[in-house]
C-alpha cells in the first residue's frame, strides 16, 4: 500500500532515509517542473530542485504539518527559485533554440507526427516559452502552479502569501497579457 | 474591444473563476446569464480559454524527457552493487551445489539427448547401464558428509544433555567443555561444508566432461552410420543404372535386328 506524504514525513522524522528518498522520488518532478517554468534554464532548475530537498531534509524535524507537505515544498522551491532571480538580476531566458535543425527534429518525432506538426509543436513550445519568460516573475508563478501544478487559488495564496482576489488578478493579468503574445486577441495572427 | 460592460462586481475576477471554472453555481449561473449579453465578456473568456489550451499544449523538452537526471535514479537493491563477476561465480557455484543437489543425469545415447534427476531416476540409470563408467557408479558424495555430520551433532547435543543434567558443581566445568565442544564442532561443519563444495564441483565437471564425451562419440557413430548408408545408396544406385544400361543396350540390339 502507498504511504501518503504526512506518514512518510513521520518516519523520515524518526530517522528513515527511505521514506525521505520516497518522497524525493514522488516529487522531484513537479519540483523540478516549477523550477524549470518559473527560472527557465534547465541546469539552475536542477540546482534549485536539489536545493530544495536539502533544505526540505534539513528543516524537516522542524516541520508540524501546520501545511500540507506538497505546499511547504513547494514554498521552499519558490522562495529558490526567487533568490535565483534576484542574483541574476535580470528576466529568466527560456532556453528556447533559435534555429530549428530538421534532422534532430526528425530524430526526435513521433512515429504518427508528421515532420509539419512536429515544426508546430516547436513553434508552439517556443513561442509560448518567450512569452512566458517575457511575464513578470508573480503572474508567471502564479499561472505556473494553477495550470501545471492544479492548484487551487486559495493554495496559491497560501503559498505566496497573498490574499485570494490578488491571485486572481495576477491570473487574469498574465492570461490576458499571454493572450495578446499569443495572437487570441484578434489583434494578431 | 470597445463594447462596455455593465457587469455587477468584480469583473476581472469573475472571468477568470470562470474560466477555470472556480467559484459556487450561483456565481457560475450569475456570471453566465451576464455573458449571455455581454460580447465583450465572451470574447475575453473565449480568448483566455485559448490561451489555457496553448498552456497545456506546452511540454519543455526537458520536461518530457522524464526524471532530472541530476537528482539520480531509484535506489538500487543491494545484489545490484555486486561486481559481475562475483555474480556469475555465485550464479556458478549455485548450478553446481543444485546439479549435485537434483542428482543431474544427463544422457546423450541412441534414444538421444535426456536429462533426469532425483533420486529414483539415478537408481535406474546405475541399473540400466552396468558399463556406465566409476564416477556414474559412485555413491553420491556428500551423502556420506552428510550421514556423519547427523552423527556429530547427535553426539554433540547429548553430551550437552548430559552436560545439563549434571550437577550445579559440575556446571561451570561441563559448560566450558560443551562452548569449546560448539566452536569444534562449528570447524568441523565448516570443514565438511567446504570439503563437499569442492566435491560437487569435481563431480559437476566430471558430468560435464562426460557429457561432452558422450555426444562426441554419439557423434562420431552417427556420421559413420550416415557413411555406410550413403554408400549403400550409392551401390544401389549403381545397380539399378546398370541394370537400365543393361536394358536399353538390349532394346538396342533387338531394334537393329529388326
Amino acid at each position: 500500500m502507498t504511504s501518503t506524504d504526512e506518514e512518510l514525513v513521520a518516519r523520515s522524522i524518526r530517522g528513515d532515509a527511505d521514506s525521505f528518498n520516497e518522497l524525493v522520488l514522488r516529487w522531484q518532478r513537479p519540483i523540478y517542473a516549477l523550477a524549470y517554468r518559473t527560472i527557465g534554464r534547465e541546469e539552475d532548475a536542477r540546482d534549485v530542485c536539489q536545493e530544495t530537498f536539502l533544505r526540505a531534509f534539513r528543516a524537516l524535524p522542524g516541520f508540524r504539518g501546520q501545511a500540507k507537505f506538497s505546499s511547504w515544498l513547494y514554498r521552499i522551491a519558490l522562495n529558490l527559485c526567487r533568490d535565483w532571480m534576484r542574483r541574476q538580476r535580470r528576466t529568466p531566458v527560456v532556453q528556447a533554440p533559435e534555429d530549428v535543425d530538421l534532422m534532430e527534429l526528425a530524430a526526435a518525432a513521433e512515429p504518427s507526427e508528421s515532420i509539419e506538426d512536429l515544426v508546430a509543436r516547436k513553434d508552439l513550445t517556443r513561442i509560448v516559452e518567450g512569452a512566458m519568460a517575457r511575464l513578470p516573475e508573480e503572474q508567471r508563478t502564479a499561472i505556473v502552479l494553477k495550470e501545471y501544478h492544479g492548484l487551487t487559488f486559495q493554495e496559491i495564496a497560501e503559498l505566496v502569501g497573498c490574499p485570494l482576489s490578488t491571485v486572481k488578478t495576477r491570473l487574469y493579468q498574465g492570461l490576458t497579457v499571454l493572450r495578446r503574445e499569443l495572437g487570441h486577441d484578434g489583434k494578431r495572427p | 474591444m470597445t463594447d462596455t460592460c455593465g457587469y455587477d462586481g468584480d469583473r476581472d475576477e469573475a472571468v477568470i473563476g470562470y474560466v477555470y471554472d472556480d467559484g459556487d453555481a450561483v456565481e457560475r449561473a450569475s456570471f453566465e446569464a451576464h455573458l449571455a449579453g455581454c460580447a465583450r465578456c465572451r470574447d475575453e473568456v473565449g480568448g483566455l480559454t485559448g490561451v489555457r489550451r496553448q498552456l497545456a499544449a506546452w511540454e519543455p523538452e526537458v520536461l518530457a524527457a522524464g526524471r532530472p537526471a541530476a537528482l539520480g535514479a531509484r535506489p538500487q537493491a543491494w545484489w545490484r552493487e555486486i561486481p559481475a563477476w562475483a555474480q556469475v561465480a555465485a550464479a556458478l557455484l549455485f548450478l553446481g551445489v543444485s546439479a549435485g543437489i537434483a542428482n543431474l543425469d544427463v544422457r546423450y545415447d541412441r534414444n538421444g539427448l535426456s536429462v533426469r534427476t532425483g533420486w529414483t531416476g539415478r537408481a535406474e540409470s546405475v541399473a540400466a547401464a552396468p558399463e556406465a563408467g566409476p564416477a556414474q557408479t559412485a555413491p553420491v558424495p556428500w551423502r556420506a558428509d552428510l550421514t556423519a555430520l547427523e552423527q556429530q551433532l547427535r553426539t554433540e547435543m547429548r553430551t550437552t544433555h548430559a552436560s545439563a543434567a549434571a550437577p550445579a558443581a559440575d556446571r561451570q566445568t561441563a559448560q566450558r567443555t560443551a562452548s569449546s565442544g560448539d566452536a569444534d564442532t562449528l570447524r568441523r561443519v565448516r570443514a565438511l561444508v567446504d570439503e563437499s563444495e569442492r566435491r560437487q564441483q569435481r563431480e559437476l565437471a566430471l558430468r560435464v566432461a562426460e557429457v561432452l564425451r558422450d555426444v562426441s562419440s554419439q557423434r562420431q557413430a552417427d556420421l559413420v552410420k550416415i557413411d555406410r548408408s550413403l554408400g549403400a545408396v550409392q551401390n544401389n544406385l549403381g545397380v539399378e543404372v546398370m541394370k537400365q544400361r543393361q536394358s536399353l543396350n538390349l532394346l538396342y540390339r533387338a531394334s537393329q535386328r529388326q
